[in-house]
């Protein structure tokens, strides 16, 4: 597959690929809700039509007087693409999954913590719903972090608060836009994500329940 | 300022010290030995390298006299093999073998070369499947059967392979079992209850979980292995009772008759296991002898007991004594090793033809003395150098009675 490949969908820049195909592939939902679905399959058919069969939609969503974190499994069916929420959707290019493979398991860390239940670590709403765990998290090693950076979704193996109560994520993929917004994927060992940047939308901690089924 | 600076003077003052440059006649597997092979063994050395990056598995024998050399071309071939892993294996020490051989791979390769095999064979039965394309959550169990699923069909053992998978599986996936999994994997002994804790049987003592991790590391390694098993006569003089040793009770009462002595059983034992090694893809075998003699004797018992694993020996190859020009090289070689060491290199670059404090007709009579065997014209050596050092006489007096 070709670079160009990459990129199987995108909204803005109307672009799309038509035909099947799997791998490790991330969908992001368009900024109303920001939602995003991690897939190892989709199908965009000749005639608009998208397909995603079994993939885990992650987010928050709104509760009576606070925002809540989610997961969950479940097939995707949107009759017109041009109609559907989606704003992309990447497939992760083999090599940069290599690497996340290999730095997932280049070092071991018995004291991770896995949750149990999907849960929201930190979200900066504009509703003014907003939710900082990072402190009571502070130096504690978080399995499965998923985060949005600016116009940006990171990817983790793990997330560590450190002594400032910035998150460093380890082991990332990174799928983001450039300055003339194409879309592009990268693979970082370290993110370093400064909390004065305010750069930082969410960061939700995936919970071994979904994954285990 | 110094003008003039008496150069051999000074090296005679550095060798005054106590400082012998021939220091040990023996070469031992411990101890590491830094000079390559003089020239005339320089076709040796290729026609074994060669044999081994051409074959998967083998047993070459090496005939050389005693003293000619053999424990030393060990460290030249660990020297020169760098795709290839290579053991020195005495069997002085018989007892255990799989368990002492896994113990040298280990101390040689340390922890780091467990830990990637350990790594590379989790990946390869599974662990790193993706959930949703992306998540790792691996199931511990799954691994395991879909481990013994693809490797079972090659190991005999099937218990043993069992434990060893649940070792491996437990070290990678398991983070509250990693470190005794991995004090299991170094082939540290264990009690019954570090061995209920991991779910396994045995500690790596029990033979056919030694050969088994044995077979899985050499078969997984990146790199080669070649084990270099010295004075593989040993063999045969534990299968032979010394003549007119006195027995304290008869042996046959326990142990049969015709021969069988505890000795004489544990050196079968021990041929047995060495030849069972030949079951392990890409394992090469380099034996040394002392004769012709002895290898077919060894050939001869092998025959006996299966006679299809005689294909696996190589032609021998032989390893001779010095030819005169070699002990020049020797010689200088060594000096130049010694003066480096004592940081008077100076010495050699502006005296490149002698060999000072000898000179050409000593070493000449030290090789006709020794016949050319490398040990003797060491402890020859030693022995010279040892007067220069330690006599009250001058050296030219020491030179000339050397001479004669």
């Amino acid at each position: 597959m070709n670079d160009k490949n990459i990129v199987l969908f995108d909204y803005i820049k109307n672009s799309r690929v038509k035909g099947e195909f799997s791998g490790s592939i991330i969908s992001k939902f368009k900024e109303y809700v920001n939602y995003i679905i991690f897939s190892d399959n989709i199908k965009i058919s000749d005639d608009n039509e998208v397909q995603i069969s079994q993939g885990l939609m992650v987010g928050f969503e709104r509760g009576v007087k606070k925002h809540l974190a989610f997961s969950k499994k479940d097939d995707f069916i949107w009759n017109n693409i041009d109609d559907c929420p989606l704003e992309y959707s990447v497939l992760i290019p083999d090599e940069i999954m290599e690497q996340y493979d290999e730095g997932q398991f280049s070092d071991a860390f018995p004291y991770t913590i896995t949750m149990l239940h999907t849960a929201g670590l930190y979200q900066k709403d504009p509703d003014g719903f907003s939710v900082d765990h990072l402190e009571f998290f502070q130096g504690e090693i978080l399995k499965n972090p998923v985060g949005l950076i600016s116009r940006g979704i990171c990817v983790a193996d793990r997330v560590v608060i450190d002594h400032r109560g910035d998150p460093v994520f380890y082991d990332s993929i990174i799928v983001g836009r450039n300055e003339k917004d194409d879309l592009s994927v990268s693979y970082e060992p370290l993110v370093n994500v400064k909390m004065d940047d305010d750069i930082l939308r969410f960061i939700i901690i995936l919970g071994i329940e979904n994954l285990k089924e | 300022m110094l003008i003039y600076e008496n150069k051999k003077a000074k090296l005679l003052n550095i060798l005054k010290i106590g400082i012998n440059p021939f220091k040990k006649f023996v070469a031992t597997g411990e101890i590491k030995e830094e000079l390559g092979f003089v020239s005339s063994r320089k076709d040796l050395m290729e026609s074994i390298s060669s044999i081994i990056r051409s074959n998967e598995n083998f047993i070459l024998p090496i005939i050389g006299d005693v003293g000619s050399g053999k424990t030393h071309l060990f460290w030249n071939l660990k020297n020169k093999l760098l795709f290839h892993n290579t053991f020195y294996i005495s069997l002085e020490n018989y007892r255990k073998f799989y368990y002492s051989l896994y113990s040298e791979y280990i101390e040689e390769l340390r922890v780091e070369f467990l830990r990637s095999i350990a790594n590379k064979l989790c990946n390869e039965w599974g662990a790193l499947e993706r959930k949703f394309g992306f998540f790792h959550v691996a199931d511990i169990n799954k691994v395991r059967i879909t481990a013994f699923e693809k490797i079972s069909k090659g190991f005999e053992d099937k218990i043993a392979l069992n434990d060893i998978i649940n070792a491996i599986t437990a070290h990678q996936l398991d983070p509250y079992k990693k470190l005794e999994a991995e004090n299991w994997l170094l082939g540290e002994l264990m009690d019954f209850r570090d061995l209920a804790h991991l779910n396994l049987l045995y500690d790596l003592r029990k033979k056919s979980y030694a050969f088994t991790m044995l077979k899985i590391i050499i078969e997984n390694s990146k790199k080669g292995s070649v084990l270099f098993i010295d004075d593989f006569e040993k063999i045969i003089s534990l299968m032979k009772p010394e003549e007119g040793s006195e027995e304290i009770f008869d042996p046959s009462y326990f142990y049969g008759s015709e021969g069988s002595s505890l000795d004489n059983i544990a050196a079968q034992k021990i041929l047995e296991k060495i030849l069972n090694l030949q079951k392990i893809r890409s394992i090469k075998i380099i034996i040394t002898l002392n004769s012709i003699d002895s290898l077919e004797e060894i050939q001869r018992n092998i025959q006996e007991k299966e006679k299809k694993l005689l294909l696996t020996f190589k032609k021998p190859l032989i390893l001779s004594n010095f030819t005169e020009d070699d002990i020049f090289e020797f010689y200088r070689k060594n000096m130049k090793h010694f003066l480096k060491s004592v940081n008077y290199l100076k010495f050699t670059e502006e005296n490149t033809e002698s060999y000072f404090p000898l000179n050409e007709n000593i070493l000449r009579n030290i090789y006709k003395k020794a016949n050319g065997n490398p040990r003797q014209i060491l402890k020859l050596l030693i022995k010279i150098f040892n007067e220069i050092i330690y006599s009250d006489d001058t050296l030219e007096n020491i030179i000339q009675s050397y001479e004669k």
